[in-house]
């Protein structure tokens, strides 16, 4: 028999009575008054029992002011409760009961504390409790909102009856707000990858609360606001949330938005009502208070013309100095753009630390993604190893979205057999092609290609030999390198001859390695304002050490940068570039936000295998911390000789014109996919095709073809050697010797 | 049987029941004549702001150096007495409260008592001239919750009032008559009404 839960008739409301049908109390052996307990919505609930005053059975009606914490649902619609849930229990008198209170505003805690005694003892008199309920008062609108039942004596006794012999204690005063705080305190956010800085902010939030008296003694004040600075989606947001929930701190947000309102004065008023709701939280346990996104609410007052946001920044300035050093609560602002906040901000006192949060390392990665992965289930060919090599730069953001691509991916390819939902590394490597890293985004470098492998190039042994001794190797075997005490090249130059794939080879090498690669050309940068093309070259550095390991390709770069010697235009753009390059090549260091992931201690036993493999990606994260520019030109006479010294771009590569046996693999490339007369003889073409080029065979195969298409009609079924030496007549190389001669002499004389 | 138990519970309603009704007159004059004292608490604080916030050397008095000083303690002093004459009935409404409660709490013993030989079908018996039993205790108890909730709430207001904070003595009148709570003390009433035949019968 179901029983249809009704609401609370209003007379009765406050009277821990529930109303019952006559016919159930008795099956029940219920007397008037005599306690129930009942089971609802999640919860449980202490009740009186009484009858219906129509006496109708089939109905419940109860009134929720001793229930559990979990009780949820305080409107009981369309809810129905079986006879299960509801039991009758024995109760005796209590002898005293244990209590917390929960009072409505500070000033109740300090000054009555007295009279909340007296005032609890009245309240609780008549009621039937039991160990950890809550009695919600606030129906009487005095300054007690709750009151927990914390101890009951006798001990042994599950529930009883408060009488006004029953002796109450109360332990505990909290405030209202702070009640709230510790009920919402959620499961905590698994944090990968961010332990030392969260150990630092904590140890700033837990210091003052836990040795007052040290601090005390050695004259220190507290420190009273950290600056977080870190690019989009590394998670500063969600680590200031952890930390707080961890040492239980109140936490008040603020964000520029809602602050900012449209009357004169109205954005100062806000920002003081907030600071005032902070330091009343502090009285009561540490608080934070955490303004995001601070670069929004308090930028540079000398840049700016507008009055208002100067006056906001002078109010958020003076109240900071403000906070007095008893008060414990620390200020944590989080941007992403710390040069545009005011400087006063920055200094100690108001700031007293800065934390940088520099895009996640490969170690980093790997913990960010056994985080996110710990409730998906994955097959056992994962590895995140492996996919964290391949996610360089990506985010904390991006990762988490990494994942939840995977595991739709798994939903939409698992519908088709629904055997098992597991996600496997086939459907991380899809996601992979969908998810961009985001410190990439909005970069002018991002370009799409398709990938080439080393096959399509013919010839050319050595420098592909070269450009994966410097590009390839040092990400395969890490620990060679370190052993060695080798450091990876700065950066490659490849010149030579034009048409004789330079371009091809660095797309080569960017899809054989798996780092992200970045290609600009003149066009991406040159702008018209002075100082933009500069700034627009700096910021792709920055993005590129942001994800690195990266390559950063810079096609003709003799148009890009010129020559300090030239002595036509000394001060043109090309003259600034080139110092821009210089410096962001082997300058005296990078910009402090850049930082990176600390450096951290293996704390594993030495010969497992984790520690194996630990130890590699520590050699893979040493090995692999820089930007390598490639740079390709055909003419490197034109560019500066700062540029090609060891350090800069050290190694130098010539990519000489095809020989006679590249040639030969050029031409077997080329036709590959065409149908050749059996009488083609591509030793012979090789032979006669001196200073061709590989753009040129690839020319003459074309020419070829479509000669036979031409004297043949349309269904020519194959392509014969007459062809390819009447196109070959026709053309003339577009290298010369003597244009040969010179680039070998360049670098060698 | 049941019938010398149901007599006895219903003698032990009946008396709770005249000292309900006799002490429903005493609350309700009580309170009567706490509504000119805290009208006067209010006037003493008027009386107390306006004296802060007149500059005493600017006027012809300024002769009388403390004169200031001395309007202040006497105005104190005329609230302490006040205070005290609240506190006085306080005290009378804590004793109806506690007799009220008594009385109930004695009833319920009785039912308590009986209980085993009263069935549930007994209890929830209505006649033309007496209600049920269940009903009497439900009514038993909202009016002795009714003088405690009023008791505990008139306590608080009286216990939150203090020198420093003048408008909020200024107010305490408003805020004295927002706490009555018609409805319930109507309830109370109709009780009393509800069960006078049964009262007056033997």
């Amino acid at each position: 028999m179901l029983l249809k839960v009704l609401p609370l008739d209003t007379g009765d409301a406050g009277t821990q009575r529930c109303r019952l049908g006559p016919g159930l109390m008795a099956s029940l052996g219920l007397r008037i008054g005599s306690p129930v307990h009942i089971t609802i919505s999640g919860g449980e609930c202490l009740c009186t029992a009484w009858p219906r005053s129509d006496q109708a059975d089939g109905f419940l009606q109860l009134d929720t002011k001793c229930t559990t914490k979990d009780l949820k649902a305080i409107n009981f619609n369309n809810l129905s409760v079986s006879l299960e849930q509801i039991k009758a229990i024995c109760s005796q008198k209590l002898k005293g009961v244990r209590v917390n209170v929960v009072v409505q505003c500070i000033e109740v805690k300090k000054h009555s504390s007295g009279f909340i005694h007296d005032l609890v003892k009245e309240m609780l008199r008549g009621m039937c409790v039991a160990r950890q309920y809550i009695v919600d008062v606030s129906h009487l609108k005095t300054q007690v909102e709750l009151i927990l039942i914390e101890h009951i004596d006798p001990f042994c006794t599950d529930s009883g009856f408060i009488t006004s012999k029953t002796s109450v204690n109360i332990g505990e005063i909290k405030t209202l707000n702070n009640y709230r705080c510790e009920l919402q305190k959620s499961p905590s956010i698994l944090l990968g990858g961010l332990e030392d800085v969260c150990a630092s902010l904590k140890e700033i939030l837990s210091l003052p609360l836990r040795y007052p008296e040290t601090l005390q003694k050695l004259g220190l004040s507290y420190p009273k606001g950290v600056l977080l600075i870190g690019p989009p989606g590394v998670g500063k947001t969600m680590l200031v949330r952890n930390v707080v929930m961890e040492v239980s701190a109140a936490l008040i947000t603020v964000n520029g938005p809602v602050i900012l309102g449209s009357r004169p004065g109205e954005s100062e008023e806000n920002l003081r009502r907030t600071f005032k709701q902070a330091s009343e939280a502090a009285q009561e346990g540490p608080c934070v208070l955490f303004i995001d996104e601070i670069d929004s609410l308090c930028p540079r007052r000398a840049g700016s013309t507008s009055a208002p946001q100067n006056r906001v920044v002078a109010q958020l300035l003076t109240l900071m100095d403000g906070i007095g050093s008893d008060a414990r609560f620390v200020i944590i602002g989080a941007t992403n753009q710390p040069d545009t906040l005011d400087p006063a901000l920055r200094r100690p006192g108001r700031f007293d630390r800065e934390v940088i949060i520099g895009v996640p390392t490969l170690h980093q990665r790997k913990s960010i993604l056994d985080v996110l992965s710990s409730k998906m289930s994955l097959s056992d060919d994962v590895d995140f190893v492996a996919l964290a090599e391949m996610t360089t730069g990506y985010v904390g953001a991006d990762l988490s979205a990494l994942c939840r691509e995977a595991a739709l991916q798994a939903i939409l390819r698992g519908s088709q057999d629904s055997q098992s939902q597991k996600i496997d590394m086939k459907h991380f490597l899809e996601a992979l092609k969908k998810v961009q890293p985001s410190c990439l985004r909005s970069s002018i470098g991002l370009t799409d290609f398709k990938p080439i492998s080393w096959d399509q190039i013919g010839g050319l042994e050595d420098v592909k030999l070269k450009l994966t001794q410097s590009i390839e190797w040092p990400m395969k075997f890490p620990e060679a390198f370190i052993r060695l005490g080798l450091s990876r090249p700065r950066g490659v130059l490849l010149y030579g001859p034009p048409g004789c794939a330079k371009t091809t080879l660095v797309k080569a090498a960017a899809s054989s390695s798996h780092c992200a690669f970045l290609s600009v050309s003149g066009a991406d940068l040159f702008s018209p304002f002075v100082g933009d093309s500069e700034k627009a070259l700096a910021q792709l550095f920055r993005q590129a050490r942001a994800c690195a390991p990266s390559i950063l390709f810079l096609d003709e770069i003799d148009s890009i940068l010129g020559s300090r010697s030239d002595s036509r235009a000394p001060h043109s753009v090309q003259a600034r570039m080139l110092s821009v390059l210089l410096n962001e090549l082997d300058g005296v260091g990078f910009k402090v936000q850049e930082r990176r992931g600390t450096q951290r201690e293996s704390c594993h036993l030495e010969g497992s295998t984790e520690f194996q493999q630990e130890q590699q990606m520590d050699c893979q994260e040493v090995c692999n911390q820089d930007v390598m520019i490639v740079a390709a030109t055909n003419r490197p006479g034109a560019l500066d000789s700062a540029l090609l010294r060891p350090g800069r771009l050290d190694q130098i590569i010539y990519v000489p014109p095809p020989d006679m046996e590249a040639r030969l693999a050029i031409l077997e490339i080329c036709t590959k996919r065409m149908p050749l007369e059996s009488d083609v003889c591509l030793k012979e073409l090789a032979r006669q095709t001196i200073l061709f080029s590989g753009a040129d065979l690839e020319n003459l195969c074309k020419e070829a073809a479509l000669s036979t298409l031409q004297e043949e009609g349309m269904d020519a079924s194959s392509i014969k050697h007459r062809y390819f030496i009447k196109s070959l007549q026709s053309m003339t190389p577009s290298l010369k010797g003597q244009q040969i001669d010179h680039y070998q002499q360049l670098f060698t004389s | 049987m049941s019938k010398p138990a149901l007599m006895s519970l219903h003698q032990a309603l009946k008396r709770s029941f005249h000292s309900l009704e006799q002490n429903h007159k005493v609350w309700n004059s009580v309170l009567e004549e706490c509504v000119p004292l805290m009208g006067s608490l209010g006037n003493l604080a008027e009386q107390l702001l306006a004296l802060n916030g007149v500059q005493m050397a600017s006027t012809p008095l300024a002769r009388f150096s403390d004169l200031q000083d001395r309007l202040r303690c006497k105005l104190l002093v005329a609230v302490d007495t006040i205070l005290d004459k609240l506190a006085d009935k306080m005290c009378s409404l804590q004793k109806v409260r506690d007799a009220v409660g008594n009385q109930v709490t004695a009833a319920f013993q009785v039912y308590e008592q009986h209980a085993d030989t009263l069935d549930l079908t007994t209890c929830l018996q209505r006649s033309a001239a007496a209600p049920s039993v269940a009903d009497m205790l439900e009514w038993l108890q909202d009016a002795e919750r009714y003088y405690r909730q009023q008791y505990l709430r008139r306590k608080a207001l009286l216990q939150a009032l203090k020198p420093g904070e003048l408008s909020d003595l200024q107010n305490a009148h408003r805020r004295w008559e927002a706490l009555a709570t018609p409805e319930r003390e109507d309830s109370v009433s109709d009780t009393l009404f509800r069960v006078s035949f049964f009262m007056d019968s033997p």
